[in-house]
């Protein structure tokens, strides 16, 4: 039996589901074939709220994303899942063949989109075959799915998203991190997740690289070094840390291996992580009717993943049943990615695809410049008194409640400005790259915003000069949950302490979405310098 | 331990003293040294040794590393055993 389909999809994660969900919505008889026994990718272990556009399910948890998409594709009856199946070659004839319910079976599609995901890069030192040794994606895979803690102190290399957001999940679990270690001189990934870290008393190593695991077993330790300029070892810096896991967070490479058997001109790209399709802006490959999305087609953000499939979904249905209809929403896609890749931290993938054609060129003056000096941050993960005395409001303004946003990169993120009420925070220049401002006209310290930044970046402060005191409302995210009326240990935003608090009030509903908001009152001198709370480390739980 | 004792190869136990010494005999394409060693030829097909292989036939030969990725793929992607290949046939 041959199956006939208008379009197959091989890979589940966000590219390949919003794939079916653009063509199936169209009418295309679809399939869906996905290796593991669950779709999702990805998606199914990210318990932080996503970045990126609000539009484009920024601000939602990934885990809630894999759930609404699921949801969609099930109600579509287009749409054929096959999960446990192993997509296993095209042929010249354009048949596809898979590995499905033991049995290896043909498939005939009109097109094809292949949204294949990624792989996870090693990295060669010494005993790195030592257990104990994790990919950061099986560390999430053991914590955030099978409930597993994987280590009780981890050393993370790669100050990625990914090595920034698995160190806060592993705090989280309950799992001390060490330290990240990043050989290049900046943090890799976004600021905000760096800071996360920061207060939480996490050191991050830039310049920094690791020699070899020690122990005979398993991970007993790690021998770390200082790198140069030129990336080369630093002699006399070695020294040895005492953890029982090292995770490496170093970069994905992109899974094309299926591509270039299909025929498809496949290419080396480093800013997109390695071999890529060569493809147009309409993610079409050289071979007609086969398209691409997702990090496949080059490494990025989930978001792009998410807007990539729905693209390629769309270009297919365009393929197969000549349907312009799709057009204005083919556009409105393309100007959503655009909009993505135009900030700063987009620079890199804006640098790859203009390798592969001319469109993806933004022009220099669409590119917003930083306008402030983030240099200690980028460096350290802790913001300059500069950077955070510009976010302030004029002192008297200060005797009310008022939110603080720690948000000084250009990233693509606007959640917070949907999170407000009272329409009190915009993004300059409707750049969806430009940090937030707050007007404090507007602003009533209502507490709405904190839960609601994927950064956990927003914190609203009062002060009371009558009585020397004055109150900070954090976002907090650990087990151990401080109750109202309890002392708490204060901490700066390198994790240095301050001394106590007293927590006078929680908000844990429906609306903050685990995310609780803890309000401490303390002395007027640290309302702008707690940034993170803990149950009182001596002694018992103090409630009143 | 050596540097030279470093796994590359993890599903075949390849080390890193096995493909510089390939390397330097003359073995500079992923597919010769995969002939010789096996590397890329285990559960995980290549995906992690790979890129490590390719960045030191770079590094000791200079060749660029666009060259060096450039491999040919086969099917099937996954190991399929005869059985499965006749059930299928038994569909039609």
């Amino acid at each position: 039996m041959i199956r006939e389909y208008d379009v197959a999809i091989i890979g589940g994660g966000p590219a390949g589901i919003c794939a079916a969900i653009a063509a199936g919505k169209n009418g295309l008889k679809t399939l869906l074939i996905e290796e593991r026994t669950f779709l999702g990718g990805q998606l199914i272990k990210q318990t932080h709220r996503f970045f990126g556009s609000e539009e484009e399910h920024a601000g939602t948890r990934g885990i809630h994303i894999a759930q609404e998409l699921k949801d969609q594709l099930e109600s579509l009856s287009t749409i054929d899942i096959m999960t446990s199946t192993t997509a296993l070659g095209y042929y010249e004839d354009g048949m596809l063949t898979a590995l499905h319910d033991e049995k290896m079976i043909k498939i005939k599609p009109k097109s094809m989109i292949i949204a294949t995901g990624a792989f996870e890069r090693f990295l060669p030192f010494e005993n790195n075959d030592l257990p104990g040794i994790f990919g950061a994606g099986a560390v999430q895979t053991l914590m955030n799915i099978y409930g597993i803690k994987p280590a009780d102190k981890v050393l993370m290399i790669g100050s990625g998203n990914i090595g920034l957001i698995v160190s806060y999940q592993l705090i989280q679990a309950g799992v001390q991190v060490i330290g990240v270690v990043e050989a290049a001189a900046k943090i890799g990934g976004y600021l905000v997740h760096a800071s996360k870290l920061r207060r939480l008393g996490v050191p991050i190593l830039t310049r920094h690289t690791i020699k070899k695991a020690v122990g005979s077993e398993k991970v007993e330790g790690a021998v770390i070094c200082q790198l140069n300029e030129n990336w080369q070892e630093i002699e006399g810096t070695q020294r040895q840390l005492d953890c029982d896991a090292i995770c490496l967070a170093v970069g994905l490479t992109p899974l094309s291996d299926i591509l270039s058997q299909m025929g498809c001109e496949t290419t080396y790209i480093g800013e997109l992580g390695g071999i890529v399709p060569k493809r147009t802006a309409d993610l079409e490959t050289t071979k007609p009717g086969v398209f691409v999305a997702g990090d496949l087609a080059g490494i990025e953000e989930a978001s792009a993943a998410m807007l990539e499939g729905e693209l390629a979904g769309l270009n297919a249905v365009k393929y197969v049943n000549a349907d312009e209809r799709v057009n204005d929403r083919i556009h409105h896609l393309k100007d959503e990615l655009m909009g993505l890749r135009s900030g700063p931290v987009g620079e890199k993938i804006r640098y790859g695809l203009a390798q592969l054609y001319e469109e993806s060129v933004i022009t220099k003056e669409k590119i917003q410049k930083h306008q402030h000096d983030i240099t200690q941050l980028a460096f350290t993960g802790v913001p300059s008194q500069e950077n955070i005395d510009e976010k302030l409001p004029d002192v008297q303004r200060r005797l009310k409640p008022y939110a603080v946003i720690e948000c000084f990169q250009e990233i693509p993120c606007n959640p917070c400005v949907a999170s407000c009420p009272f329409g009190a925070i915009y993004i300059p220049k409707d750049d969806i790259n430009c940090p937030p401002v707050v007007d404090f006209e507007k602003c009533t310290g209502c507490r709405s915003c904190i839960s609601g930044c994927p950064g956990l970046a927003i914190f609203v402060e009062q002060y009371h000069p009558q009585t020397g005191t004055g109150t900070i409302s954090i976002p907090y995210e650990q087990l151990n949950r401080p109750e109202k009326g309890e002392r708490v240990d204060l901490f700066g935003r390198n994790g240095q302490p301050l001394g106590s608090g007293l927590v006078t009030t929680v908000l844990y509903g429906q609306k903050q979405d685990k995310t609780a908001v803890i309000t401490v009152e303390t002395d007027i001198k640290l309302v702008n310098q707690v940034r993170s709370i803990k149950p009182l480390e001596n002694g018992k739980r103090v409630v009143r | 331990m050596k540097e030279d004792d470093i796994i590359i190869c993890r599903c075949e136990d390849v080390t890193l003293g096995t493909i510089r010494d390939l390397i330097r005999q003359g073995y500079t394409t992923l597919e010769e040294i995969k002939r010789i060693a096996r590397c890329g030829m285990g559960p995980c097909q290549g995906k992690t040794c790979t890129p490590l292989i390719a960045k030191e036939i770079a590094a000791i030969t200079g060749k660029d590393i666009h060259e060096i990725m450039k491999q040919n793929h086969r099917p099937p992607f996954g190991g399929v055993t005869f059985e499965e290949i006749v059930s299928g046939r038994d569909e039609e």
